[in-house]
């Protein structure tokens, strides 16, 4: 069964012919080619495919891409803006909130729609909201640094 | 692959040359790359632990409409491993399954779903054999034989003996032995495993884009499984989700994504699942380790004997050299007149172990500071007095021939011990509060490469051409640490030009020279060594034509930044484009080449059995403190903080440095407290995200970092590691902080709630 | 790509539309947040033929007080997320919002929803694993096989209820809006499960549970205590809920619910003793026998039941002892 699909993806109104049972992961991959967004485990434990989804945190594994009709989904790939990084994106950069990169979109997606909430978070705000992204990397230090940082930026006058 | 130039030299923190499209998702990984019409591939794995492979029925799936091929044991006769001595384990299992989930059957098909499909239409004729997951019992004399050839499942013995441990133990004012067992872990790079195989039945071509550490030894193991010449291959490694050893050695499914693609005709992508990735294992073995030490009454060691049994799962991998590790870096870091290792690399039915971050060395380590922190206490002095005395002073050579030619270690306990408030903290800090502390090291690249060619053990090359722009060509596997970031500013150091010039390309055997991968903490080393080499060259030749042009010595010219002039005459001098086109002139486009080989007196001692493991031109040192608390009705410990002081040598990125000690030292917190496999009966059960817990943030410290620069007179601008050396100290230290928490002392890690919860009830007293 | 099995899947606007989605083919399933149904149907736990999703349904989603009553009433839809920051929740039945704010980690609180939390699937070591997996293992009987590996000699699964809401809800005394082709009924929430494994609801089959109604509190304070290894992502290895309400020195109430130790909730009997007591040793030890007398855990989980059952002791008489010096200090003017 397949069904069409009408939402915003990054800004942009899509269509889509979309499988009833498609994850919202695999139409963002595999349909609107966006593969920003990664994969990391089986069933929604390591945040790697976090999307927002009017503006909030989403696992997009699990989560049916039909169940997000006519709403505005955002992925890494529409933070830049003309070219331009957003603040997370700069912060992540500059202070190597990334290394191997991989759970980076996810942990940008979940940073930016606590931001969105909090836009003054404290340490503390910052280690719960991105406790349910796994990286293997940083030991998270670098990743809490360059979110204080974009935030202090954003706060700034 | 186009990066961005890096924003300064060495020394300077210096953002990644590839970071810009990490942060943007532009960064294309392995499962990123799958073209539309890709044939989906798909393994059948075994559900049996040992057992005689009776026969493979593939009939029905090849008959089911949209499949291009299957393949099976039949496929591949030729073994793989990573040591040319050790080659046991096929791609496809032939004859024998040894573990549950070895695979035993591929197939390509139009889709998933088909793929799916015609796995489930596979039937495997297996007759169970008895299995043993244990290393005590597959040692024991009724166990099963995994391989016929190795008695008593003993992949490898080591016994090592160096001084006279009977009489250092005999002078010892204490003498403590301790047991110790660690919980097997993996690595969890966050990207699943993936290849993508491109096969061009016209010209007998090959192209695979695959998760890999060493797309060198993916080359030459797909070639000869494939039986083809190297020349109809290539293999490229695309962006890299991370790796920290899992991936230094070329794996089952890169050759059945191979041998699928050729079978086909086409294009397969092979995903693994996060199961397939934790069933290709690979991780640190678990490990029995016995330790004893003997202490004068003022600290110092007098000798040590130790032994460790690895229990290396179904193949060899990279068991040897594993077992070797555990003895080898025993050395290089205190003082230690005698000392003996026995080791035993054991098989048992389970996914097969390999390389991990600190290889070897991690579990030798941490039990060796544990024990030291408790006979410290017993004679009461102080942990820190106690690393103090028994310190290798530079430059020094081991019982096992290692030199050891910088060490900062002094000024490393010096800070953290300020640092984290020792002296003034410790003993006063609430109840089922502590602190505790660790040392450890390891090595900046294995001197004696795996495979001998004669060839340098580092290659890379530089390209000059009519834009004035420099194209760093690497064979260097970028997996997040940084690598193509450190070749950049080194070509920047060197050539003093705008980083605005540069742009690295790395890991396509089609175009970068060969290297031999991303392990043992190597390329900054030995990479970092040939770039210097390779960009000294080119600047010679820049120099030469702006002597040329400017009708003087090569010697007279001095540069200044990108200005090019005569020393002491006031002139404007040649700008870098001029310069550039004065040295094109005759020749063309300029390519230059750097080598870099370690000495043969860095490789080992020929007198010295199995000493090429651990032989390094330098070592890297490292001490921490951690600050623990421990849960009275739970037994959860959380780990507040750790403060950690490395000597790198140089850092050339302090802010890469930073990231990979904070990396490696949080590691080691999920494995002192959560981590571990858990292949119960063979049956793995924490084969995902969920029950392998890997700490998220909420369990995660604060990660305090200090850089000791001891400048390596080896290293690159006198670099050393910086990645793997701090992973076995803050396991050491959160025991030791436990036990000042607490008053118990682990001997069994991980320290999950559970085993701590034991600790404080034993028996459920 | 993900391998899903391919199913049907309705969006309705209304109840009535819902229930007629889920009466259609039987075997369909209504789907909330979906973080851990979804997941079920990746490893092939289950196949139905239709999804029914509730998000599109308005007035699902509501949080208020009941005027006349001073109860909280919740929405079958209100996201975890939201019941944990809701201010009328936090200030009126902040346990519910500890509870909420214990579950998996924050995106999985995003989607995930008060009665997809209260109605989740049970969990096993046996259970919670691929196709390929159990397939190996032999089939269990939640999943396509005859016997229980948890308790091969057992006639029932063993699989462990795992939601952390419920225990905190019983504790509150909370009933269920249950909404089926019969119409509405309200139920005490114990009512909605039993002790099986494999069908953990007392659900109709096509029912739906359309909100939670949560009596006030009247003084009386409660907390959510939850073991695991992780700070987040975790399910609990045990979960205590606690209630008590204090007068003077004496206790006027006592009550202690547990999750993650057997196929449906526990409300934890045998507390009576405890009224009329102040908190003391001998409480603490009474707790602790009445919590052991029914927690029972069996080996669904990687930790051993042995520590399950003495840590939700442990932690009962933490959690008892802690909501009886906050009762205290809240009774005691400032």
């Amino acid at each position: 069964m397949t069904s069409v699909l009408d939402l915003t993806v990054n800004g942009r109104a899509r269509q889509d012919l979309v499988e009833d049972s498609a994850l919202l992961l695999d139409y963002l991959r595999d349909v609107a080619g966006l593969t920003g967004t990664k994969q990391g485990c089986d069933g929604g434990e390591c945040g790697a495919c976090t999307v927002l989804v009017d503006d909030r945190p989403r696992l997009a594994c699990s989560t049916l891409a039909h169940q997000v009709a006519g709403r505005r989904v955002e992925t890494i790939e529409g933070q830049a803006k003309r070219g331009r990084m957003s603040r997370l994106q700069t912060a992540f950069h500059e202070r190597l909130g990334t290394q191997c990169g991989y759970c980076t979109p996810g942990m940008i997606m979940a940073a930016e729609g606590l931001l969105r909430r909090d836009p003054a978070p404290s340490p503390e705000a910052i280690r719960e909201a991105l406790s349910g992204n796994l990286c293997r990397c940083t030991g998270y230090v670098k990743i809490i640094e360059s979110v204080q940082a974009a935030a202090t930026e954003e706060a700034a006058p | 692959m186009t990066v961005l130039p890096p924003k300064g030299g060495i020394g300077v923190p210096t953002p990644l040359v590839d970071g810009i499209e990490k942060v943007t998702g532009r960064a294309r990984y392995t499962a990123d790359l799958r073209p539309a019409d890709a044939l989906a591939g798909a393994i059948l794995r075994s559900p049996v632990s040992h057992g005689i492979l009776r026969g493979v029925d593939t009939t029905a799936a090849e008959a089911l409409p949209g499949v291009l091929a299957v393949v099976t044991g039949a496929d591949c006769a030729v073994p793989f491993g990573v040591l040319p001595i050790a080659r046991n384990e096929y791609p496809l299992a032939r004859d024998r399954v040894r573990y549950r989930g070895e695979p035993i059957a591929a197939v390509a098909a139009v889709d998933d779903r088909t793929a799916a499909q015609a796995l489930a239409l596979i039937r495997a004729d297996i007759a169970p054999l008895p299995a043993v997951f244990e290393s005590a019992k597959a040692r024991g004399p009724k166990a099963p034989l995994l391989h016929d050839d190795k008695p008593g499942n003993i992949e490898r013995e080591v016994h090592q003996s160096f001084g006279d441990v009977e009489a250092g133990f005999a002078a010892a004012a204490l003498v403590r032995e301790g047991t110790f067992t660690f919980a097997e872990v993996n690595h969890v790079h966050l990207e699943p495993n993936a290849t993508l195989a491109e096969y061009d039945p016209e010209r007998d071509r090959l192209t695979l884009h695959t998760t890999t550490q060493v797309p060198y030894y993916v080359h030459l193991t797909v070639a000869q499984c494939l039986e083809v010449d190297t020349a109809r291959i290539r293999v490229v490694k695309p962006f890299l989700g991370g790796g920290f050893g899992a991936r230094t050695e070329a794996l089952g499914f890169e050759v059945i994504a191979a041998l699928l693609a050729r079978k086909a005709g086409g294009t397969v992508f092979l995903p693994l699942s996060r199961e397939d990735t934790f069933l290709t294992h690979r991780g640190r073995p678990q490990a029995d380790i016995t330790l004893k030490l003997g202490l004068t009454a003022d600290g110092r060691l007098t000798a040590c004997a130790a032994t460790c049994v690895q229990r290396g799962g179904a193949y060899a991998g990279y068991g040897i050299i594993t077992i070797l590790y555990a003895g080898a870096l025993l050395h290089g870091l205190y003082d230690i007149p005698a000392v003996t290792y026995d080791g035993w690399r054991v098989y048992t039915n389970l996914p097969p172990c390999g390389a991990m971050r600190g290889h070897g060395t991690v579990d030798m380590r941490a039990a060796f500071e544990a024990l030291l922190d408790e006979m410290a206490a017993d004679l009461g002095l102080d942990p820190f007095a106690v690393r103090r005395v028994n310190l290798l002073t530079a430059p020094a050579t081991t019982l096992m021939g290692q030199k050891v030619l910088s060490n900062g270690l002094a000024e490393c306990l010096d800070w953290v011990e300020r640092a984290s408030g020792w002296h003034k903290r410790r003993g006063s800090l609430p109840p089922g509060r502590g602190l505790g502390m660790a040392c450890s090291h390891y090595v900046s690249g294995t001197s004696k490469p795996k495979h001998w060619t004669g060839e340098p053990h580092a290659v890379i090359n530089l390209k000059l051409d009519f834009d004035g722009a420099i194209t760093i060509l690497t064979g260097a596997s970028d997996i997040g640490q940084g690598s193509s970031t450190v070749v950049a500013q080194v070509v920047g150091e060197v050539l003093g030009c705008d980083p605005g010039r540069l742009r690295v390309i790395s890991s396509d055997s089609a175009v970068t020279p060969k290297d031999n991968g991303s392990y043992s903490s190597r390329v900054t080393f030995m990479v970092g060594n040939a770039t210097i080499q390779a960009a000294e060259s080119l600047k010679a030749i820049l120099v030469e034509a702006a002597a040329r042009r400017l009708d003087a010595a090569p010697d007279q010219i001095e540069c200044l930044g990108e200005t090019f002039r005569v020393a002491g005459i006031q002139d404007t001098g040649l700008s870098f484009g001029d310069v550039v086109r004065e040295a094109l002139i005759d020749t063309g486009t300029i390519t230059v080449k750097g080598t870099f080989t370690c000495p043969v007196e860095f490789q080992g001692d020929k007198a010295i059995r199995g000493s090429a493991i651990g032989a390094s031109m330098g070592f890297s040192y490292a001490a921490q403190v951690a600050e623990c608390s421990v849960d009275p009705v739970t037994g959860r410990v959380t780990v507040h903080k750790l403060w950690v002081a490395a000597d790198v040598g140089r850092a050339i990125n302090p802010l890469a440095v930073e990231g990979q000690i904070q990396g490696a030292a949080w590691m080691g917190v999920g494995q002192a407290l959560s981590e571990e496999t858990n292949w119960r009966d063979g049956r793995g059960i924490a084969t995902n995200l969920l029950d392998y817990r890997v700490p998220t943030t909420a369990d995660s410290p604060e990660i305090e970092v200090h850089i000791v620069e001891s400048l390596d007179p080896n290293g690159p601008f006198g670099a050393k590691e910086a990645s793997e050396g701090p992973l076995a100290g803050s396991i050491a230290a959160i025991m030791n902080a436990v036990h000042d928490a607490t008053g118990v002392r682990a001997r069994a890690l991980p320290l999950s709630p559970e085993r701590v919860f034991e600790l404080f009830a034993p028996n459920g007293a | 790509m993900t391998s899903m099995p391919r199913f049907r899947l309705h969006r309705p606007t209304s109840t009535a539309d819902a229930l007629a989605a889920l009466a259609d083919a039987p075997g369909s399933r209504p789907l909330a947040g979906g973080t851990a149904l979804l997941v079920n149907i990746r490893y092939g736990l289950e196949a139905p033929p239709a999804l029914v999703d509730l998000s599109a349904i308005p007035g699902l989603d509501g949080i208020t007080v009941d005027e006349d009553t001073g109860a909280l009433v919740l929405g079958a839809s209100v996201t975890l997320a939201r019941l944990a920051a809701d201010p009328l929740v936090l200030d009126g039945w902040p346990v519910l919002a500890r509870a909420a704010a214990c579950v998996a980690g924050p995106t999985h609180r995003e989607a995930a929803t008060v009665a997809g939390n209260l109605c989740q699937d049970t969990r096993c070591v046996f259970v919670n694993q691929s196709e390929w997996w159990r397939a190996a293992n032999g089939f269990c009987m939640k999943a396509g096989g005859e016997t229980c590996h948890v308790v091969p000699k057992s006639d029932r699964c063993h699989a462990a209820y795992a939601g952390d809401l419920a225990p905190a809800l019983l504790v509150l005394g909370a009933s269920v809006e249950v909404l089926d082709g019969h119409g509405s009924r309200r139920h005490p929430l114990l009512d909605l499960f039993r002790a099986d494994g494999r069908a953990h609801l007392a659900l109709a089959p096509g029912a739906l549970v359309t909100a939670v109604i949560v009596p006030p509190m009247h003084g009386a304070v409660a907390g959510y205590a939850k073991v695991r290894v992780r700070e987040s992502i975790d399910f609990p290895l045990a979960g205590v809920a606690g209630l008590v309400r204090r007068d003077g020195d004496r206790m006027a109430d006592v009550r202690i619910a547990l999750t993650g130790v057997a196929s449906a909730p526990v409300p934890v009997p045998g507390l009576d003793g405890l009224i009329g007591q102040p908190w003391a040793e001998l409480a603490a030890a009474n707790v602790s026998e009445a919590v052991g007398k029914v927690c029972i855990p069996l080996r669904t989980t990687a930790a051993s039941p042995r520590y399950r059952r003495a840590v939700a002791m442990g932690s009962a008489v933490r959690l008892l002892g802690d909501l009886w010096s906050e009762a205290g200090s809240e009774e005691s003017p400032v």
